[in-house]
């Protein structure tokens, strides 16, 4: 059965693994066993998860500077005549 | 209906530009960046044919001048060194491959309102500027560009165990720096 327990460095690499659709189904399982039994390693997953999610939702507030919007402004009238 | 890049800009500039912004990290280069995307579609205007959205086709090609920036950057880059890379991993774990003691996740207080998501992004956004070049790069166009690891080591110019490095350690990175500014508030 030993060679099933991985350690926490590689479970932790396992889960970057998994988010790509790229573990094997040993992989999966061997994966799954650890986090069912150690505790950090389920909230590293889980808190991952939670930054991978949230990540795509960044955007800045600012707006662009006046010089770059009369820049553009003036790029696409000079294109359209 | 005919195409009106005025009113593109008008409608779509501030926003094609607040979605830039975090993922070049630089003002400049997001400005510059929306103006080539304004200039593609100018040029492009007359085989648009209102399949998709006006805003969806310059977003997809916004997001092909950000890929653009990145493949530019990785041929300004030095080679990474392997041993370097190694050695962060085991800031996290000792020899039997367990978390040390002083890295051990912490638990994390519910952030699922509007304003705690806002702020933890905000979070996510500085620690994601305070990674080095080549881990920001890869952290960027795997979780804000969704890019698979497969093209991110073309765009790059990484192979693919260099890649799995390089997503490991930024990882890790990115939660550490992550709980301690989140556990703050």
């Amino acid at each position: 059965m030993k060679y099933l327990m991985l350690n926490c460095k590689e479970a932790t690499l396992l889960m970057a693994k998994k988010e790509e659709g790229k573990l094997s189904f040993i992989g999966k399982l061997q994966l799954s066993m650890h986090t069912s039994m150690c505790s950090f390693c389920k909230k590293f997953e889980k808190q991952t998860n939670q930054i991978s999610t949230e990540s795509k939702h960044i955007h800045a507030e600012e707006r662009m500077s006046d010089a770059a919007n009369d820049r553009i402004i003036k790029m696409i009238d000079e294109h359209s005549f | 209906m005919k195409a009106d890049p005025k009113k593109w800009f008008v409608l779509y500039g501030t926003l094609l530009y607040q979605y830039a912004l975090p993922r070049v990290s630089n003002s400049d280069v997001a400005e510059d960046l929306v103006q080539e995307t304004f200039l593609s579609a100018l040029k492009g205007v007359d085989g648009f044919k209102g399949e998709a959205s006006e805003k969806n086709w310059l977003f997809t090609i916004l997001k092909n001048k950000i890929i653009d920036f990145y493949r530019k950057k990785a041929t300004e880059q030095f080679i990474i060194s392997m041993p370097d890379l190694r050695s962060a991993e085991n800031d996290w774990f000792d020899a039997e491959g367990h978390w040390a003691e002083n890295r051990l996740p912490k638990d994390w207080h519910a952030s699922n309102t509007p304003t705690e998501r806002k702020e933890i992004q905000q979070i996510i956004n500085w620690c994601k500027d305070h990674l080095k070049a080549i881990q920001q790069h890869v952290f960027t166009l795997k979780y804000m560009e969704d890019l698979e690891s497969d093209e991110i080591c073309k765009v790059l110019n990484i192979s693919p165990s260099n890649y799995w490095v390089l997503i490991h350690r930024a990882r890790l990175q990115m939660r550490d720096c992550v709980e301690k500014y989140w556990l703050k508030n």
